[in-house]
């Protein structure tokens, strides 16, 4: 799912400063997961807002706030207290701000996120990236992503810097490639793969902005 | 002769190693190659080392080759594209520099310039592919120069590390796409050393064990806790933890002179390589000594 945190009360409140009046958007989807996008969400966002002054004028949770049309229909619905804000505020990701965006294009659509990564969910609200959409996938090979888990992407084992397995730029997190070394080894597949060299990677497979037509399965 | 040819007759070669200026004065770099030269055989000049910024290793090697002090260019995959590389290899060989040593490069988190994005477009293993492409007059992708590109090049090994299969598994790697030679981390026990070359020596690599003078508690701690990849024994901390601060220099120069004169001793590597850290007189103490004791 995509990860998100609520921005700083002071990073946002300082970005609706010149505004009043809000009317508030979340997302059911990932953001709920991460409770930065759910009911619950928006109702703390409501009454922090009122306690400095300003007025909510109302709020709903999109279905999938990323879905720009389905979004823009539920959003008739509010028609007129959407109308009565001066801005939007939006509890989701960055691109659900910017569906909204889309179609409410007379007011300034504020995100209340930031939007972090591509996540797994290990327990409640604790989130791992282990993918970085990198469009090239070599978990075939290696088992776990080294592109997204090793921060200097090696494709073809580990750098000098690992000390007692742990890595160099984050010492609490294992070495992935020691991680995908011992997949390698329990596979049988070592002399197999270090008798060749991965890469060099088709970084132009993640170039932004990236489209996808579903239809072709192919991106651009 | 050079340091190619020393490497490929089996001469035993001493190298050292020096941090390019933090800054646009060059004349304490010039003084400091004028006196060192007449110690070793090539100097190396790390690439933004512990990705703290400094003045480019192309551009020393280039004063120093100038001056008659043999350079190696240090690179490192952590600031340049594929694109960049080459060039600036192609230009570090247009300017008469013709050794290399290649490596991923630490981190960005440990530099002066954390917030500086990372961009590791190739790891050492590529890049020593694609040294090889230059050599053979092709690029990366196998498209052709209009010459071939003459360069003698290493690569790194960390003997040090835990655990040692994944570290040595790419040294054979490196090994099988061309390196010529190796430098290892910086080693301050003989068994670490012999113990990585009881497993090199099957593949009759040329490697220069990486020596370090500890001149202070301070600096052994400062080596063991922000220098990415140097693992310092437990045993060594706690002896010089326990030396008054004024014999500590004293023992790092007998430690580094006793591990020198044992690898040539046991013939167990091919060189040494003085690592930066070090101050011009110390290393001239150092180099001094084993000459006495050799």
């Amino acid at each position: 799912m995509i990860v998100t945190k609520r921005k700083e009360e002071k990073e946002l409140f300082s970005q609706i400063s010149n505004f009043k009046s809000f009317f508030l958007i979340g997302c059911a989807e990932c953001a709920s997961l991460c409770g930065t996008g759910d009911e619950d969400a928006l109702n703390t966002l409501r009454e922090s807002l009122k306690n400095i002054g300003k007025v909510v004028t109302g709020q709903f949770v999109a279905k999938t706030g990323c879905q720009i049309l389905g979004t823009k229909r539920e959003a008739m619905k509010f028609k007129e207290e959407i109308e009565q804000a001066e801005c939007i505020l939006v509890l989701s990701c960055g691109a659900g701000t910017q569906s909204i965006g889309e179609f409410i294009q007379d007011k300034p659509v504020i995100p209340v996120n930031d939007t972090l990564f591509i996540g797994s969910m290990r327990r409640l609200r604790e989130f791992e990236e282990r993918c970085r959409a990198c469009g090239e996938c070599f978990l075939a090979i290696t088992g776990v992503c080294v592109v997204t888990l090793c921060p200097k992407s090696m494709l073809n084992g580990p750098c000098g810097g690992y000390r007692d397995g742990k890595c160099e730029v984050n010492p609490k997190r294992k070495c992935v490639w020691i991680v995908a070394f011992d997949i390698l080894e329990k596979r049988g597949l070592i002399d197999r793969f270090y008798s060749d060299v991965l890469g060099p990677k088709d970084w132009s497979k993640g170039n932004h902005p990236r489209e996808l037509y579903s239809g072709s399965g192919n991106s651009s | 002769m050079t340091l190619k040819e020393k490497l490929t007759q089996g001469n035993f070669v001493i190298t050292l190693e020096i941090t390019p200026p933090k800054g646009p004065d060059i004349s304490p770099l010039i003084e400091k190659l004028k006196i060192l030269k007449e110690y070793a055989d090539a100097v190396n000049f790390t690439d933004n080392p512990s990705a703290k910024m400094r003045m480019c290793s192309l551009a020393a090697c280039k004063i120093s080759n100038d001056l008659g002090f043999e350079a190696v260019l240090q690179m490192a995959c952590r600031d340049r594209n594929r694109i960049a590389i080459q060039s600036d290899l192609l230009g570090a060989h247009a300017l008469g520099i013709r050794n290399l040593l290649v490596m991923t490069g630490d981190h960005p988190i440990w530099g002066d310039h954390k917030e500086a994005k990372p961009v590791y477009d190739i790891d050492s293993s590529i890049l020593i592919k694609l040294v090889q492409n230059l050599n053979n007059g092709l690029d990366i992708n196998g498209r052709s120069l209009n010459g071939k590109t003459e360069f003698f090049f290493g690569a790194t090994v960390n003997p040090n590390v835990n655990p040692l299969m994944p570290q040595f598994k790419r040294f054979e790697q490196k090994l099988m796409l061309g390196a010529q030679f190796f430098q290892t981390q910086m080693i301050f026990e003989l068994e670490v050393l012999e113990r990585f070359m009881n497993y090199a020596s099957k593949f009759n690599a040329k490697v220069i064990a990486g020596i370090v003078i500890i001149r202070s508690k301070k600096m052994l701690q400062f080596l063991s806790n922000n220098v990415p990849g140097v693992v310092v024994p437990q045993w060594l901390m706690e002896k010089v933890e326990k030396l008054e601060d004024s014999d500590v220099e004293k023992f790092g120069l007998e430690l580094a002179g006793s591990i020198i004169l044992s690898i040539i001793e046991k013939k167990l590597c091919q060189g040494v390589h003085i690592m930066a850290f070090s101050k011009i007189g110390e290393v001239e103490d150092l180099l001094s000594l084993i000459k006495v004791g050799a």
